[in-house]
């Protein structure tokens, strides 16, 4: 295999968007390649994530954003894996260039939602999930996750004010994120006042719908320009997946898609946890965040709801996850939350992450679930 | 079905018709490690191997997770708030259902005895056997 790098990575504001996901995609793109030190025509394959798309009667959004980038013959294919879509975008662009296939490609993730109602958004999130056997019988996308809670706290001796320091610390990062939805910090007497969506998860639980996109250049090492920011070289591009049915699965105790993924990464990287400098895992409800932690092997089961209550994965702990304000609070648009992780990344190696810099930057994880951990993406990432 | 592919036990059709129209949870057995699902497939996710056999799984089980939800999809839009639950039931078979007598979580515990019930509403229906005594 080749060595392959991250060369470019950027992403618009997360939030509502005017512009349709198409007009995005676009630009995001080209943002992205113009930082990779690379032009258009060097692009050998797109891989574009874009989950809602009929929300805006639009499909087969590729040729769209390669004929807008002036590249109309360049072949691409839409990839879709819930939550975790431009994540295995991202995979398939590195199974391309580490192959030979091609020696650069373009990776876009984009949503937008802000023109439905929360009832549309709420069963449009929902389609993730086992339609006649989860949704059928009462399921929201919340709720599949409040299931995961409430056998954790079954499990284990948890307090409401451990959750709630998730959400705190992702919003005390995203305050400090220009591209987060929302921009403020908050309170455990806000969080602990926020109303109950599915218990036991609170309003402040819960990650935001959003739109948003994000776009990701690979490259391989001999074919690298003069980008204008620093790559990253990926040191593992790993995907796995469990049974759909979370009450199929041996228990409810963790996504075991995502401890397979990354068994499989940290094999392929040659690294241990312990190698790790920081990371971006997928907490669309603070739930998730803890059960990413344990699943990842950085955290016994049962301890990692305390690791934000006790300072560990906060910017300046011991761990920092999710320095850019997470799904949680810097936002989840579906088909865009993958690639953005990586803009993460990106931008905490490239010094661009100002206000939320980590201490350090040598080696980064990314964590994407799709779903309830039907699909799982994670990506292990260093400076050379 | 008489094409050339796999036949699987029953449809997914047929298993909504079953709880909807029959009263019966119809569930599916692997022949090789004993799995027992509610969940329509032609192979075993538990071990990977097939076929599967047909089965009818039990009504009565106990909740071994739940939420109340207050925010609900479309399908159950006037029927907030409710519990969605998971039921491990007698003999085998881990279902998720919903329960629109359950309001609020201090109604439901871990550990609580279910049966399921017929209902002319979506979803796999179940109530409290200290509520309403169970059938079958």
């Amino acid at each position: 295999m080749r060595e392959t790098w991250v060369v470019g990575a950027t992403q618009n504001r997360f939030g509502k968007m005017k512009e349709t996901a198409r007009e995005a995609a676009t630009r995001v793109s080209m943002e992205a390649i113009r930082q990779s030190g690379l032009e258009p025509k060097d692009i050998g394959y797109t891989f574009v994530s874009n989950c809602f798309g009929m929300s805006e009667k639009q499909g087969h959004m590729g040729p769209l954003v390669n004929s807008g980038l002036g590249i109309p013959h360049v072949p691409s294919v839409t990839v879709e894996s819930a939550c975790s879509s431009s994540s295995a975008g991202l995979h398939e662009a590195f199974v391309h260039v580490a192959g030979g296939f091609v020696d650069a490609a373009l990776v876009v993730g984009v949503e937008r939602v802000s023109h439905l109602d929360t009832l549309t958004a709420t069963s449009y999130f929902a389609v993730g999930a086992d339609y006649p056997f989860e949704t059928k019988n009462g399921a929201t996308f919340p709720g599949l996750y409040a299931t995961l809670a409430s056998a954790y706290c079954q499990a284990y001796s948890t307090r409401p004010e451990m959750f709630g320091a998730i959400a705190i610390k992702n919003h005390a990062n995203a305050a400090r994120n220009p591209h987060a939805h929302f921009q403020k910090e908050i309170s455990m007497e806000t969080y602990l006042a926020s109303p109950i969506i599915a218990s036991p998860l609170r309003l402040y639980d819960c990650c935001p719908f959003s739109d948003g996109a994000a776009a990701v250049v690979v490259a391989a090492k001999e074919r690298m320009k003069s980008p204008v920011t620093e790559p990253v070289v990926i040191r593992a591009s790993a995907r796995a997946g469990s049974v759909t049915d979370m009450h199929d699965r041996p228990d409810l105790l963790g996504l075991p898609a995502a401890r397979i993924a990354a068994e499989k990464a940290f094999r392929e990287a040659h690294l241990e946890p312990k190698d790790i400098d920081f990371l971006e895992v997928h907490d669309c409800f603070t739930i998730a965040e803890a059960l990413a932690l344990e699943d990842l092997g950085f955290f016994a089961k049962g301890t990692a709801i305390r690791a934000a209550l006790e300072g560990t994965t906060t910017r300046d702990g011991k761990l920092p996850v999710n320095p850019s304000g997470g799904l949680k609070a810097k936002g989840h648009p579906v088909a865009a939350t993958g690639a953005s992780q990586v803009v993460e990344v990106f931008e905490q190696v490239n010094g661009l992450a100002r206000g939320r810099e980590v201490p350090k930057t040598g080696t980064a994880l990314t964590h994407n679930v799709g779903a309830t951990g039907g699909s799982c993406s994670v990506h292990i990432f260093s400076r050379r | 079905m008489s094409d050339m592919l796999v036949e699987a036990p029953h449809t997914i059709e047929e298993f909504v018709k079953g709880y909807e129209e029959g009263g019966t949870l119809r569930g599916l057995r692997c022949a090789n490690c004993g799995f027992v699902t509610a969940t329509w497939g032609v192979g075993c996710s538990r071990c990977g191997c097939f076929p599967l056999d047909e089965t009818v799984l039990s009504p009565k089980g106990k909740v071994v997770a739940f939420t109340i939800q207050t925010v609900p999809g479309d399908e159950f839009l006037n029927d907030a708030p409710y519990a969605y639950v998971v039921v491990d039931l007698d003999g085998g078979g881990r279902v998720t259902g919903w329960m629109p007598k359950v309001r609020a979580e201090n109604d439901l515990a871990v550990g609580e005895r279910v049966h399921f019930v017929s209902s002319y509403r979506p979803g796999v229906q179940f109530a409290k056997d200290s509520e309403s005594a169970p059938s079958g």
